[in-house]
């Protein structure tokens, strides 16, 4: 126990003695989690900027529209000419504008419901004018129902629109916090992370390798400890420094990026943490086949990018083909993204029995593949 | 007291025999030369005798414990000088020391000590927070040694440790090895460089296709060969003499051509050198020199094996 300590110590500290190993082992989790950031950081509920213009002159019915709209909960309004209001949206000074006609009040007073003397102007699409949209066409069915009901007598009219307005009707907008972003931006990161995870995994396993190469695994062969025990530390720095990757991360995601993936802490680890182990035996597959670093190298390139995008863990699965989503059922990282989306859509641990026993079972199966490839390694220079 | 003993040592890779029912006894307190040419043997004998290979048959003892059943205790007592550097480049040199000797079971302040006496002991002693990346090549090599040595063993084995260093270096080491064989290690030897064997070792043994083909002290080995005599010949260095007819003459045993030196082993008996210079004539050879050898080592390998030790 204490010689596996004693390596241990020595590869842990060679590996964050160089600065390069913090890049890659927290730096790049963390670049992973910035890029979720910035691809559906864009798509939160900011305030709708609309600019509108009032061709209608001072008719109260078409103030009180316009005062209406300002009322509305994450609208801001600027009052704007045509020409100003078409070149502010295409510069995205605003996001959509309105545009009273002449006689909108009038219309609405004859019962007609007005809406062809509104015209609603944006380059974004529904995205942006949905919401003001729906608003508005309640309150001006509110109106034209009384101007319908009043048939073009002015003066009833003009009461009864007194008594709606002076009514204390209010409309309380609550938001209520779009859990499909932070789910993307989860999903998106433990993708990235994954992928991380897979290549820190090669590059300390590879340390076998190099230890080789500089042949100091032959003088760590003479001396009492058994190569079983120099690769289980190996194994556990591995494990190690992949534990590390995952809490930093999570801790990141949560406390700085305030990305809240809905999943605790204690059910996310584990299911991280297992993937961890599968991802440990596909290095060490990986180092008993390759012959030098640079053959883990090219091994890693070829295995680990192409399995991570078919496992969908640069884009969700959902918009890839048939065939392509069955190919996933084969890879480990498919597993986790699948376990995590169940953790998120409210599964309970207990449910995800199927992918944490798959998860193992490529743990177990890739580590037995290295030991029977170490096993049979009778080369001095290679041996383990 | 043997602190090696080898009996009946064989190792084969599929068909080739490496190893080849070799037996062996090393005595407490020798500086043990192992020569042999590549593919002799010899490495793959210091590969058993370290435990990185099985052998196929036969027993390797340390210290009277068989190998395959006190592995750990032979390890212990063994110091293996690589002969590819075996260091690593960015921990200090006190960190590779007390790395490997901390795989012994030193811990504390008896590490430290150790570390700082094998360090002292390889004049790196002041270089002890420096990085091995920024150290000359002897110096390299001295911190191979002392790697090797921290855990106090009491056999030895260096596996040529001169090889590409400056004479000054060389010397160190030489000197170093002698030092350690005064404070009671055992050590075994190997090296292309015969006068370096010549010098240090107290017994040799030659190696030839997996056997020992002979062994015992330079004068005993030096003693084989008192029968025969060798004779250079030095020639022009664009001539190129026939070998095979050289061969043919009465009592040449060996002949070859080195550089522009042809080296012939005869029967000290027969008096042949005439006809040699006659062959050479006419076949056109211009000789610049001829001289008869004192027996060293390198006369007697090449006589027992009819190869340079670097062929």
């Amino acid at each position: 126990m204490t010689d596996i300590l004693w390596l241990i110590r020595k590869t842990l500290r060679n590996t964050f003695r160089n600065k390069s190993s913090w890049l890659v082992y927290l730096g790049l989790p963390l670049v992973g989690i910035l890029i979720s950031s910035l691809l559906y950081g864009s798509t939160n509920g900011n305030t709708l900027r609309i600019g509108i213009v009032n061709n209608d002159g001072n008719q109260v019915i078409t103030q009180d529209a316009i005062k209406f709209i300002e009322g509305l909960n994450q609208i801001k309004i600027t009052m704007t000419d045509e020409k100003s209001l078409r070149s502010d949206i295409a510069s995205n000074k605003l996001d959509s504008g309105l545009v009273f006609k002449q006689g909108f009040a009038d219309s609405l007073r004859t019962g007609s419901h007005g809406e062809a003397q509104v015209d609603i102007v944006s380059v974004k699409g529904a995205q942006v004018t949905a919401y003001v949209k729906s608003m508005l066409q309640n309150y001006i069915g509110n109106v034209a129902a009384i101007g319908k009901g009043t048939q073009g007598n002015e003066a009833t009219f003009d009461k009864l629109y007194a008594e709606y307005s002076a009514h204390n009707f209010k409309l309380n907008a609550e938001t209520i916090e779009d859990t499909s972003n932070q789910k993307d931006m989860t999903y998106q990161t433990i993708g990235f992370l994954v992928t991380f995870m897979l290549f820190s995994a090669v590059n300390l396993s590879e340390l076998i390798l190099k230890e080789k190469e500089s042949r100091t695994f032959l003088r760590l062969m003479t001396s009492p400890i058994s190569a079983r025990t120099y690769v289980l530390s190996n194994v556990i720095v591995n494990v190690l420094i992949m534990l590390l990757q995952i809490v930093f991360t999570l801790f990141m995601m949560k406390n700085v990026f305030h990305i809240d993936s809905g999943i605790p802490y204690a059910q996310f680890i584990p299911v991280l943490l297992l993937f961890a182990l599968a991802a440990v035996g596909l290095s060490l597959v990986m180092v008993a086949f390759a012959k030098s670093t640079a053959g883990a190298g090219a091994m890693q390139n070829l295995i680990i990018v192409p399995t991570c995008m078919l496992s969908g863990c640069f884009f969700p699965m959902e918009i890839m083909p048939d065939s392509i989503q069955k190919i996933s059922n084969f890879l480990p990282q498919h597993w986790l993204l699948d376990a995590i989306n169940k953790l998120q859509s409210g599964e309970t641990f207990g449910n995800l029995g199927l992918n944490l026993a798959i998860l193992f079972g490529f743990a177990v199966a890739f580590s037995l593949i290295a030991i029977y490839r170490f096993s049979r390694n009778n080369d001095t220079r290679m041996f383990v | 007291m043997n602190v090696l003993e080898i009996r009946n040592l064989t190792k084969k890779f599929g068909d080739f025999i490496a190893v080849d029912n070799m037996s062996l006894n090393i005595r407490e307190g020798e500086i043990f030369g192992f020569l042999g040419s590549n593919g002799a043997g010899k490495s793959t004998t210091i590969n058993m005798i370290s435990s990185l290979l099985r052998s196929t048959k036969g027993d390797i003892e340390v210290l009277g414990r068989n190998i395959a059943t006190n592995g750990k205790f032979a390890k212990m007592n063994i110091g293996i000088v690589p002969q590819d550097i075996s260091i690593y480049e960015n921990m200090t040199s006190y960190e590779n020391v007390s790395f490997f000797a901390g795989l012994y079971g030193l811990r504390g302040n008896l590490l430290k000590e150790r570390t700082e006496e094998a360090l002292d002991f390889v004049g790196l002693g002041d270089k002890a927070k420096s990085f091995p990346k920024n150290f000359s090549g002897g110096m390299k090599r001295r911190l191979n040694i002392a790697c090797a040595i921290a855990h106090r063993p009491k056999l030895i084995i260096m596996d040529e440790p001169t090889v590409g260093i400056d004479p000054q270096s060389r010397n160190y080491i030489l000197n170093s090895v002698r030092k350690l064989n005064e404070m009671g290690c055992t050590i075994i030897y190997t090296s292309h460089y015969m006068e370096e064997v010549e010098e240090i070792c107290t017994r040799i043994a030659i190696v030839d296709h997996g056997k020992i083909i002979a062994d015992g002290t330079k004068e005993q080995l030096k003693a084989i060969i008192t029968d025969t005599k060798n004779i250079w010949i030095e020639i022009k260095a664009t001539d190129s003499p026939s070998i095979d007819s050289l061969k043919q003459i009465q009592g040449v045993i060996t002949a070859q051509l080195e550089d522009n030196t042809i080296k012939i082993n005869s029967k000290g008996e027969i008096n042949n050198l005439n006809r040699v210079i006659q062959q050479l004539i006419k076949d056109g050879i211009e000789i610049r020199s001829v001289e008869e050898q004192a027996p060293n080592l390198e006369t007697v390998f090449l006589t027992l094996t009819g190869r340079n030790l670097r062929d």
